[in-house]
């Protein structure tokens, strides 16, 4: 794969996560306070994600060193990503509980945050499961 | 016609280790006594689809109570107990269970409980097997640290939520979502409790070096684990199993660890397998 095609197809994931938290019902029932930003580190590549209201207000892909603040992370290698995003995960691949009790997922930062958006973090990362992951 | 259900529930007074509860229990069935324990920091309606099952109460009486100070049950009647951080024992938790069987003379029980109600299964299989037929320890292992969290009562967080979403993982994604939804549901209601259960969970419970010390001679023991309980997991089941003298493991597919709650017909098809384990143990045991 080029550089250039890569690009587009994480730009497209980007686009296509976007769309379906915007659109999904769960959270959108349920984040009017979900607002915070967070990494998704997969290893072959850096997501952070701005959230405001519910909605995705910006993605930034692969930042640079300073170029996307994010409040807590979320690390695992790009294999266990990939196992997330299937239709049916296998076990210990279905959820960041289990991930990181059992497999090599970790997260950190100010984890209060993502104890405070708990619901609908938990709800984005099955998401992966319709979009797929960028690695 | 209204759709009255067969289930009845009623309240007992136990009164145990100097304190006096006033336990509220479901039952339906007839038959042998199968007493059924929720898991932490939920109450007894996880076992609402067993409760009406025909094929079992044709032949089980099914009990299935709140532990005090969940769902219907209250916290002691005769102690200021809001003065106490709830830290929930072995020994308290065994001696209730007793005590609650004895209340209801109960003869020739089968417990059965799912996760710190697996665990508290082995724990009165090791401390009292004269009094139980057997037990069905489900989701439970000799020893389950690791979830005693100050977590579940951050208060610069939303403990309801954290509870429910951090017990999510817990559960299948094959299982139903409307049935997923209701177990979560279940766990936005218990979360002052929640830590204190797993204080017997996580660090109270510890049956390591014991089990070869259970009689199922008296108390068979027949152990079911879902293959997505990332806290029990199917490993920390069959190596528990294997430590206990004839002891059976049974690993349930496509299911996690609130079996009973997140996809009955899945669960009742591994439960009726127990069962019948159970009665062909006894048999073999009587016969001997």
């Amino acid at each position: 794969m080029t550089a250039t095609t890569e690009t587009t197809s994480t730009q497209q994931w980007a686009e296509a996560f976007r769309t379906a938290n915007d659109q999904d019902p769960e959270i959108q029932a349920h984040g009017k306070y979900f607002t915070c930003s967070y990494l998704l580190d997969m290893d072959d590549h850096t997501v952070v994600v701005r959230m405001n209201a519910g909605r995705v207000a910006e993605i930034s892909i692969d930042p640079g060193p300073l170029g996307a603040p994010y409040q807590f992370a979320i690390r695992a290698s790009a294999a266990t990503w990939r196992e997330f995003g299937v239709e049916m995960p296998a076990p210990m691949f279905h959820g960041i509980w289990s991930a990181s009790f059992q497999r090599d997922m970790r997260l950190e930062g100010d984890v209060l945050v993502l104890m405070q958006n708990l619901r609908c973090i938990t709800r984005q990362i099955e998401l992966l499961r319709t979009v797929g992951v960028p690695v | 016609m209204a759709r009255i259900s067969p289930v009845t529930g009623h309240y007992v007074t136990v009164e145990v280790d100097g304190l006096e509860y006033k336990v509220f229990y479901l039952e339906n069935g007839t038959g042998q006594p199968l007493i059924c324990q929720h898991t932490a920091g939920c109450h007894n309606h996880q076992w609402r689809d067993l409760l009406e099952d025909e094929e079992i109460t044709a032949n089980y009486r099914v009990i299935a109570y709140d532990l005090p100070r969940h769902g219907k049950s209250d916290p002691p009647e005769n102690t200021a107990w809001w003065t106490e951080e709830y830290k929930l024992t072995a020994d308290h938790y065994a001696n209730f269970i007793l005590a609650l069987c004895d209340a209801l003379e109960l003869e020739n029980p089968i417990f059965m409980g799912s996760s710190f109600g697996g665990n508290i299964a082995l724990q009165l299989a090791y401390r009292r097997p004269d009094r139980f037929a057997a037990v069905i320890p489900v989701e439970g292992a000799d020893y389950s640290p690791g979830f005693y969290l100050d977590w579940w009562q951050h208060p610069h967080a939303n403990a309801a939520q954290v509870c429910a979403s951090g017990t999510w993982d817990l559960m299948a994604p094959q299982s139903p979502d409307a049935d997923r939804w209701k177990t979560w549901f279940y766990y936005t209601q218990g979360s002052e409790a929640f830590k204190g259960d797993l204080h017997f969970y996580s660090v109270d419970h510890d049956l390591r070096g014991k089990l070869g010390d259970i009689d199922t001679d008296q108390c068979a023991v027949v152990m079911l684990t879902g293959e997505y309980d990332y806290l029990t997991t199917p490993e920390d089941g069959a190596r528990t199993a294997s430590q206990i003298r004839n002891a059976d493991f049974i690993e349930m597919k496509e299911i996690g660890h609130f079996p009973m709650s997140e996809n009955y017909p899945v669960f009742a098809g591994y439960l009726k397998q127990a069962l019948e384990a159970i009665k062909t143990k006894k048999g073999a045991s009587v016969s001997s």
